[in-house]
C-alpha cells in the first residue's frame, strides 16, 4: 500500500507540500475560469435582525426617541460617518469596512412587508410573493440551474449546518446538499488497481473510478491537512456556531471541493424581549465570523473569489415594546464583504422620524441586491430568476 | 417470439453458468445474495435462477416468517410518529429482509423515475402511501401505474398541482408529467405543456391528503395537445401520453438502466449515446437494443414486467461486457453488504443503515430535484468513497449492530469450507462480495493482507480483509 507521502511525491494535484496556499496552484488560470471559480456565501440572519441597532442612525432624532432604554450611546457606537455607525459589537465588521471590505445596503425590503417569519423568509428566498410558488424553487436554485455544474458530482450549492436544506438553495436541476461536518472526508482511502485488461467492458467505467478515487484522496488529503493545520493553528476563528460553519466553508474552498454556492443560517435574531444582551452576542458572533472568514481566505489568496452577504427576512420596529425588546417590523440593512465589494453604505438610510405606520420605508428592494449578485457577481441573468428587472446596485467591483 | 437484441442466455463455453454470473444477477436484479443462495443458483442453472428472482422466491434465507406483519407494524409506527427517519428504516428493513429484492429494486427505480421530495410533501403517509403504490404497481403494464401516480397526493404537492386552476395555471405537474414520467424531452412543445397543464387544472389534494377534482377550477375548454383538439381531461390527457411512442422509449430506457451496464456494446464499438435529458444517465447501451425493447413494451401494453423479465433472461445481460459495469447505488451497496454477509441475527440497526445511504447520497424520500438521483458514476464522488471505507469497518466491526457484536468472517467462511487460512478465506470473500477469485483487485489485496498487524488473530485479519474489500473502489463496480 502507498503511504501518504509517496502519494503526495507522485501526485500531480500537490506539486508541493501541502502548506503552500492554492494560488500558486491557480497562477495558471485564465480570467474566464476565475471568473467561473467565484464563490457566494450567503449567512440568514434568522429571526429578524435589529438593524436599527446594528447599522445604528445614532444622530437621528427617532433614535433617542423611540428606543428609550435600547439606545446604543453614541460614544460607544463605531462610526461609519456623521450620522451612521455600527454596533459596538461589530468590531471585526469595522475592521473589515477600515479595510475596504465591507458594504452596507440600507432600507432593504418589499412592498407590501409581511410580518410572519415563514412568508417573510420565504419571499426573501424565493423572491416570489405568491405563497403558491414559495416550496417549490429558491433564487439560489434558479441560480445554480444556470451555472456550469460542478464536475466532481458535488452539489451546487450546499448548507452548512443541521438544519433542513432551505428552498432558497432548492433547484430544478442543480442539486443542493447539507453537510454537518467534515468527518466524511477524513477516512483513509485504499487506491484504485490499474485497470484490468480482461475485461475491456469496464475500461472507461474503472478508469473514471480510478480517476475519481485519485482525485477523492488528493481531496480527503486537502481537506485532513488543512484541519490538522487549523487545529493546530492561532485559534483564529471564534468558538461560535457560526465561525464554525464558515470555518467548514473556507476549508471546502480551500480544499477546492467544487461548490460555488455556501448558505449558513444564524439563529436567535427574534428579539421579542430583554433584547441588549442577547442582540449583542448575535452581533459579535456575526462579526467575529466575519472577519475570520475573511482574514482566511487572504492568507490562502482566494479572498477575492468569495463573496458574503448577510440578510434577514425582517427589521424590527422603531419603537421598543414594553418588554426592552422589539417586535417585527420590516425593512433592515444587507451587509456584504470581500475584498470584490465597493466598500461603503448604500441605499438611504431609513429616517426614524418619517415613517410608515411606525416602521421604517424601505429605500432598496432586495430584489436589486440579487440583481447585483447575480448578474455582476455570478455572471448569471436575473430576469427570470427575480420575476422582473431589478436595477442593479453599486456594491460590487466587477 | 424472440425480441431482437434480448435473445435468451444460454451456457455457452464462452460464456459459462459461473459464479461470476450468479453473483451478477442477483447484484443487479436484488441486493447481493449469500453463499448459499450463490451455489444453489450455479446448481440449477440460469432458467431456473431468473424464475426464482421473478417470481420473489431468490432468498432462501434471512425472511422472517411474519416478514409483512412486522413490515407493516413498522410502517405504522413511523407514520403514526411523523418521523420520516423511521419511514426510511422502514424501506431499508423490506429491502434486507423481504423474501422479493426484485420489487424492492423496482420500488427504487420508481422512486427515482417519480421523484417526489418530503422537503416539500412533508407528510410521512403520503410518501408511505406513494411508495406502497410504486411497490405494488411496480411491474405491472405502466398504464396502472402512471394513472395512480398523477393522482397521487404526494405528487401532486410535490407539483404544485392545488395552485394549477383555471384562472393561473401552474405548469409544474404538466411539465413534469411530460418530460419525466412519461415522453421525456424533445417530444413536445411549451404549447403542449400550457394545454396540458390546463387539462390537469383543478386536481388537488383536499386537507385530508386525498386526490380531488375540484370541477370549479377545471378548465373545461377546448385545448390542442400534440395538434389534437378537444376539451381534454386529465385522464385524457394521461392515455395520450400512455399512447405516444416515446413513452415507451423512455420506459425501456429506465429498465435498461436498472440492469444494463454504462457500456454494453453487441458489437463491440461502442455507439455515441443519443439524446439525452438533464438527469438522464449516460448508457452506451446501442439505440436500437434500446428500442427494440421499446418496441416489444409498446405492443404489450407498456408492460413493465415483461421488459424486466426480457432482459433478465438476455445474452446481452449476461455478456461479459454486462458484469462489473454498472455503479450499485448506495441502497444497493449497504443492503446487499449486510445479506451477502448474512448479517439477519442480530441485523444491523435499519434507522443506522438508512442514515449511511443517505451519507453515501442517496437520502430516501428525498431525491434532490425532480429528476431524481442521477445514478451511474454520479454514485462515486469524494465523500461517497470516504463513506464508504467508513461504513466498510463499522459494518464490519458490528458498530451498527446492538449489542455491538463484530462480524464474525472467519465463522462464515469456515462453515463453507474456507477459512483454513487467510489466503482461502480472502479468496472466498472475493468469490462473495466481488464475484470473482482472480485478477488485479484480488492480488493487490492479498499482498496487502499477507503484512498483518503484530499480534492480529486470524479472525481479526480476515475481518479487516472483508473491510478492505468493501472499502475498495472496485466494490464499486457490481
Amino acid at each position: 500500500m502507498p503511504t501518504r507521502r509517496d502519494f503526495l511525491k507522485r501526485s500531480s494535484l500537490i506539486a508541493l507540500a501541502p502548506s503552500i496556499p492554492s494560488f500558486l496552484a491557480r497562477s495558471a488560470r485564465s480570467a474566464e475560469q476565475g471568473r467561473n471559480e467565484r464563490v457566494l456565501v450567503v449567512v440568514q440572519l434568522d429571526g429578524g435582525n435589529d438593524g436599527i441597532n446594528t447599522v445604528i442612525p445614532f444622530a437621528d432624532e427617532g433614535y433617542e426617541k423611540y428606543r428609550r432604554t435600547l439606545r446604543i450611546a453614541a460614544d460607544r457606537v463605531i462610526k461609519i460617518d456623521d450620522r451612521m455607525g455600527l454596533h459596538p459589537a461589530l468590531r471585526g465588521a469595522a475592521d473589515l469596512l477600515e479595510k475596504q471590505q465591507l458594504a452596507i445596503v440600507q432600507g432593504v425590503g418589499y412592498p407590501n412587508p409581511n410580518r410572519s417569519h415563514d412568508v417573510s423568509m420565504r419571499i426573501w428566498q424565493t423572491a416570489r410573493f405568491d405563497p403558491e410558488e414559495h416550496m417549490t424553487f429558491g433564487w439560489i436554485g434558479r441560480a445554480a440551474d444556470e451555472l456550469p455544474r460542478p464536475s466532481t458530482g458535488v452539489p451546487s450549492s450546499l448548507l452548512l449546518g443541521d438544519e433542513n436544506p432551505p428552498v432558497a438553495i432548492r433547484g430544478r436541476i442543480s442539486a443542493a446538499g447539507a453537510l454537518a461536518s467534515l468527518h466524511d472526508f477524513d477516512a483513509e482511502i485504499p487506491a484504485a488497481a490499474g485497470p484490468n485488461p480482461r475485461t475491456s467492458n469496464s475500461t472507461s467505467l474503472a478508469a473514471f473510478v480510478q480517476r475519481t478515487t485519485l482525485d477523492a484522496r488528493g481531496t480527503a488529503d486537502r481537506l485532513r491537512d488543512l484541519v490538522r493545520r487549523d487545529a493546530m493553528g492561532d485559534g483564529s476563528y471564534p468558538t461560535t456556531k457560526l465561525a464554525e460553519r464558515m470555518k467548514l466553508i473556507s476549508q471546502l474552498i480551500k480544499a477546492d471541493f467544487g461548490t460555488r454556492i455556501y448558505y449558513a443560517v444564524q439563529s436567535g435574531y427574534d428579539t421579542h424581549a430583554v433584547q441588549l444582551a442577547s442582540h449583542d452576542d448575535l452581533m459579535r458572533e456575526l462579526a467575529g465570523a466575519l472577519k475570520a472568514f475573511i482574514d482566511d481566505l487572504h492568507v490562502a489568496g482566494i479572498a477575492d473569489r468569495v463573496l458574503v452577504m448577510c440578510f434577514s427576512e425582517f427589521g424590527r420596529r422603531v419603537e421598543e415594546n414594553g418588554s426592552a425588546g422589539t417586535d417585527h417590523g420590516t425593512a433592515g440593512p444587507v451587509i456584504l464583504a470581500g475584498p470584490s465589494v465597493k466598500t461603503g453604505l448604500f441605499g438611504r438610510p431609513p429616517s426614524l422620524l418619517d415613517l410608515e405606520n411606525g416602521d421604517l420605508k424601505m429605500s432598496v428592494d432586495f430584489r436589486q441586491v440579487y440583481a447585483t449578485v447575480l448578474e455582476t457577481w455570478l455572471g448569471v441573468p436575473s430576469a427570470g430568476i427575480l420575476s422582473g428587472k431589478f436595477e442593479r446596485l453599486g456594491f460590487l467591483k466587477s | 417470439m424472440t425480441t431482437k437484441y434480448w435473445e435468451p442466455y444460454s451456457p455457452t463455453p464462452d460464456e459459462p453458468w459461473d459464479l461470476r454470473r450468479v453473483v451478477h444477477l442477483h447484484k443487479r436484479a436484488g441486493f447481493a445474495s449469500t453463499w448459499g443462495e450463490i451455489q444453489r443458483d450455479l446448481a440449477d442453472g440460469p432458467e431456473a435462477s431468473v424464475t426464482r428472482l421473478l417470481a420473489g422466491k431468490p432468498r432462501a434465507v434471512g425472511v422472517p416468517p411474519d416478514f409483512e406483519q412486522t413490515a407493516g407494524l413498522l410502517a405504522e409506527a413511523a407514520v403514526a410518529s411523523r418521523d420520516i427517519s423511521r419511514l426510511k428504516a422502514w424501506w431499508i428493513y423490506r429491502m434486507l429482509f423481504s423474501p422479493d429484492p426484485l420489487a424492492e429494486r423496482l420500488t427504487l427505480m420508481w422512486h427515482n423515475h417519480f421523484a417526489t421530495s418530503n422537503l416539500k410533501v412533508d407528510d410521512p403517509v403520503a410518501m408511505r402511501r406513494q411508495n406502497d403504490v410504486f411497490r405494488e404497481f411496480g411491474h405491472a403494464p405502466f398504464g396502472e401505474l402512471l394513472r395512480r401516480v398523477v393522482r397521487d397526493p404526494a405528487v401532486l404537492i410535490w407539483l404544485d398541482a392545488p395552485a394549477n386552476r383555471k384562472e393561473h395555471p401552474n405548469e409544474n405537474l404538466a411539465r413534469e408529467l411530460m418530460e419525466l414520467f412519461s415522453i421525456g424531452v424533445g417530444h413536445y412543445s411549451e404549447t403542449d405543456v400550457k394545454e396540458a397543464a390546463r387539462a390537469l387544472t383543478g386536481w388537488t389534494v383536499t386537507s385530508k391528503g386525498e386526490f380531488s377534482e375540484a370541477a370549479g377550477r377545471h378548465d373545461g375548454g377546448e385545448k390542442t395537445i400534440f395538434g389534437k383538439n378537444g376539451p381534454w381531461s386529465g385522464d385524457e390527457l394521461v392515455q395520450m401520453l400512455l399512447d405516444h411512442p416515446a413513452t415507451s422509449t423512455r420506459l425501456a430506457f429506465r429498465v435498461c438502466e436498472m440492469f444494463m451496464a454504462e457500456e454494453t456494446a453487441v458489437s463491440g464499438v461502442a455507439e455515441a449515446p443519443a439524446q439525452r435529458s438533464p438527469g438522464e444517465r449516460e448508457s452506451a447501451l446501442p439505440r436500437a437494443a434500446v428500442e427494440s425493447l421499446a418496441d416489444g413494451l409498446r405492443v404489450r401494453n407498456l408492460d413493465i414486467g415483461w421488459a424486466v423479465e426480457t432482459v433478465l433472461r438476455s445474452r446481452l445481460f449476461f455478456s461479459d461486457r454486462n458484469i462489473a459495469g454498472r455503479v450499485p447505488g448506495p441502497a444497493e451497496f449497504v443492503v446487499g453488504s449486510a445479506r451477502a454477509l448474512e448479517l439477519f441475527d442480530p441485523a444491523p440497526s435499519t434507522l443506522l443503515l438508512a442514515e449511511w445511504v443517505t451519507r453515501l447520497g442517496q437520502d430516501l424520500f428525498y431525491p434532490p430535484n425532480v429528476f431524481g438521483w442521477p445514478g451511474g458514476r454520479s454514485w462515486v464522488t469524494t465523500r461517497s468513497i470516504n463513506v464508504r471505507v467508513k461504513f466498510a469497518a463499522a459494518l464490519v466491526g458490528g458498530a451498527l449492530r446492538n449489542p455491538a457484536v463484530p462480524f464474525d468472517a472467519l465463522a462464515l467462511a469456515m462453515r463453507q469450507g474456507r477459512g483454513d487460512d487467510l489466503t482461502t478465506a480472502i479468496a472466498f470473500y472475493c468469490e462473495l462480495l466481488l464475484g470473482n477469485a482472480k485478477g488485479a483487485v484480488v492480488d493487490e489485496i492479498q499482498a496487502a493482507m499477507l503484512r498483518p498487524a503484530a499480534n492480529e488473530t486470524l479472525e481479526e485479519q480476515v475481518r479487516h480483509a472483508v473491510a478492505t474489500i468493501l472499502s475498495r473502489p472496485e466494490a464499486e463496480l457490481g
